[in-house]
């Protein structure tokens, strides 16, 4: 049940309180209700204006003026969320006013440091987005909220005109890429997957590949965890400051559970992580980050994986299943392969998480893409906005990056190989895996 | 090794009494078995059948999403009548769509298409949603007559034929341009140049452009953050084809 107010200025700022219900129930008010729909056509005089010019409306010296700054808001803003936050509202270019979050802890604790960082108590605080999406004065948003939200959001924002910065993984399932790509080229929108790591924290292996000094590449071994699992954790009553069902969105109906839910970076079993309703679990948490090393590193973001080749686990136990998807240009990435199989010395490493080999004849070097503007990926993402050029990390390399780890879960699940055909977006010959590209989503949430 | 259909006996029995919260080893043993059905019919009948069994029994809701998951791994036709009984309950709606989307059978379709048509509201955004999915070209007239109705749903169509891309679909959208509310017009917008992309992707630069500049027309004197939206989308369409015919 909706229980909002409109201020005056058409915007809807106050909470809603969702009625907690007994545990492993339904709520009676039923599934989440349009009753915004009509604030959104009055959206474009909703826009907050300052009734004095203000001299942070003039800019100085070290503020660029109002007009200048890129006007932003947060969606999903827990753990991953509210560093994405502070990023953004601690540049001086742009302006921070609204946030949006399910849980009332996380909304007012966002809503709390932009109004700290201003001064004033100006910013919304939105249970749901389509709300801030709907502000005619929003340039831009970030979205950090678990998977199974990702592609709704970042194409509804994109339908509204706004640029999107999208936390990593930025696919659930791989039926939702292409949706998403085309939804960002369609309206001309900036959209950047958000691994601030693939340039950051890979460079050992970056600048070498790139400069060609282990030669064409011939096979990468990446060590990240597996994929996620069911869920069956006991319903426990719903407490009253959790939007459950908008939490829950397009993902199946299931019970409230704290271990459900928490934004911990765990995939054991006590996170959104660790759920296949919500997550990959680690092979795309994680994975998006040395799968996103690895594939940046090996030049291989405009590719996608051609075959994926399940080995199983040895009869005597002592090897476990490991997972290869094989490029169109014959370079091998490995998940997990035993040890015993990898080479003794590979060319590159980054720790034991990946491992490259080359083929040792020198190549010409090709410079390597860099971030643009100033404050890595989130600077990037901001000079992008101003520019209209496509960010370090492109929606569209996003998803090509994320289509192997995705297959290298469909491979485990079926414990079978597979073949991939990139133009038809489908596995070719197999109507089971072809099954596990999408799934339904729950009511009234459509993609 | 064949099948035998005992194995399964005591894995179902748990399962019937299942929870949330409850010992998952029951479930852990029916995922073993739905793989290892991969190649062998007897056995993939057999779990197919215990599973549509579960659907019309008191058992708990995780139960019946439980075989909801699975139909939805390995259902076939046989499974339909069971899951489309579910459509219209409110609690179970959306996990049978979670299998019938997936089963390739026709009539899977069919049963979604007539729940679209029977019921109201959420549950029939539900099934318009599955239908989209499932690119189910059989619903474009269905999905059509729902443009100038109430706004939800006619958004709902209209992103639907957007998915389905067929050239009725293309053209039942073009029909309902003219269209009064102000989000199905939206929706209709943005489902009109999904169609042109993909009329562009097959070499169909000529239709493309019509499309393109019809919505670059229409939008062309629109104030609303939409308009302007459409007028940049539709723009960057015509200067798409314009590329495509120099090239």
């Amino acid at each position: 049940m909706v229980h909002g107010s409109q201020g005056d200025d058409g915007l809807s700022t106050t909470d809603r309180s969702p009625g907690a219900g007994p545990a492993g129930t339904r709520p009676a008010s039923g599934t989440l209700r349009a009753s915004r729909r009509g604030f959104l056509a009055s959206a474009g005089a909703a826009a907050v204006a300052p009734y004095v010019i203000t001299s942070t409306a003039l800019g100085n010296a070290s503020t660029p003026p109002a007009s200048d700054r890129i006007v932003m808001g947060g969606i999903g803003i827990g753990n991953m969320g509210s560093g994405d936050q502070a990023a953004f509202l601690n540049r001086s270019d742009v302006q921070y006013v609204a946030v949006c979050d399910v849980r009332q802890k996380w909304r007012e604790d966002a809503k709390g440091r932009v109004d700290g960082k201003y001064g004033n108590a100006d910013c919304a605080a939105d249970v749901d987005f389509r709300e801030l999406l709907g502000r005619a004065d929003i340039d831009a948003v970030h979205i950090a909220t678990p998977d199974h939200w990702h592609a709704i959001m970042t194409i509804a924002a994109c339908r509204a005109g706004k640029d999107v910065y999208l936390q990593k993984p930025e696919t659930l399932t791989l039926r939702e890429g292409p949706l998403m790509v085309d939804a960002a080229r369609r309206y001309g929108r900036v959209v950047s997957g958000g691994s601030q790591r693939v340039l950051d924290d890979y460079t050992g292996i970056v600048h070498p590949c790139w400069a060609g000094e282990i030669g064409a590449i011939r096979s990468v071994d990446i060590s990240v965890g597996g994929p996620s699992m069911p869920c069956y954790l006991p319903a426990l009553p719903t407490p009253p400051d959790i939007d459950w069902e908008l939490w829950l969105g397009p993902a199946p109906w299931e019970p409230y559970n704290p271990g459900r839910c928490d934004g911990n970076y765990g995939t054991g079993g006590n996170s959104w992580r660790s759920y296949l309703d919500y997550s990959g679990g680690s092979l795309t948490d994680w994975g998006a980050h040395h799968f996103g090393g690895a594939i940046f590193a090996t030049d291989l973001r405009e590719l996608q994986p051609a075959k994926v080749t399940y080995h199983a686990a040895s009869a005597d136990g002592k090897q476990a299943a490991y997972v290869t998807v094989t490029y169109p240009n014959g370079v091998d990435l490995h998940h997990n392969r035993p040890q015993q199989l990898r080479p003794a010395t590979p060319a590159l490493a980054h720790g034991s998480a990946i491992q490259i080999v080359g083929d040792g004849e020198p190549r010409v070097p090709k410079p390597v893409p860099a971030y643009k503007g100033q404050g890595g990926i989130y600077g990037d993402f901001i000079e992008c906005v101003k520019t209209r050029e496509r960010p370090f990390r492109d929606i569209e390399l996003a998803v090509n990056t994320m289509t192997a780890p995705h297959m290298i879960g469909i491979a485990y699940r079926l414990q079978r190989s597979l073949a991939w055909d990139a133009a038809a977006q489908r596995f070719t010959g197999d109507e089971e895996a072809n099954r596990l590209l999408d799934r339904a989503r729950r009511e009234p949430w459509i993609l | 090794m064949a099948h035998d259909p005992a194995s399964l006996d005591k894995p179902f029995a748990s399962l019937q009494v299942f929870d949330w919260g409850g010992d998952a080893t029951a479930l852990q043993e029916i995922d073993a078995a739905v793989i290892a059905a991969h190649g062998d019919a007897t056995l993939h009948a057999d779990l197919e059948k215990r599973l549509s069994a579960l659907l019309g029994g008191g058992c708990t809701l995780a139960v019946k999403e439980y075989a909801c998951r699975k139909l939805a791994a390995i259902g076939t036709a046989a499974s339909v009548p069971a899951l489309a009984t579910l459509l219209p309950d409110r609690d179970h709606s959306h996990m049978a769509r979670f299998a019938l989307q997936q089963i390739a059978a026709p009539e899977a379709a069919a049963a979604l298409r007539k729940a679209a048509g029977d019921l109201q509201g959420d549950l029939k955004i539900g099934m318009i949603s599955s239908l989209a999915g499932r690119g189910d070209a059989a619903s474009v007239p269905l999905l059509a007559a729902l443009l100038r109705g109430e706004s939800r749903t006619a958004v709902a169509a209209a992103e639907a034929l957007g998915r389905i891309r067929t050239d009725e679909a293309v053209q039942a959208l073009a029909a309902a341009a003219d269209v009064a509310d102000a989000h199905a017009a939206a929706a209709i917008v943005d489902a009109r140049l999904a169609g042109a992309e993909a009329q562009l992707r097959h070499g169909r630069r000529r239709e493309a452009l019509a499309t393109y500049r019809a919505l670059a027309d229409a939008a062309a004197h629109g104030t609303t953050a939409s308009a302007k939206a459409a007028r940049l989308a539709a723009t960057r369409g015509i200067l798409a084809c314009l590329d495509t015919a120099a090239s």
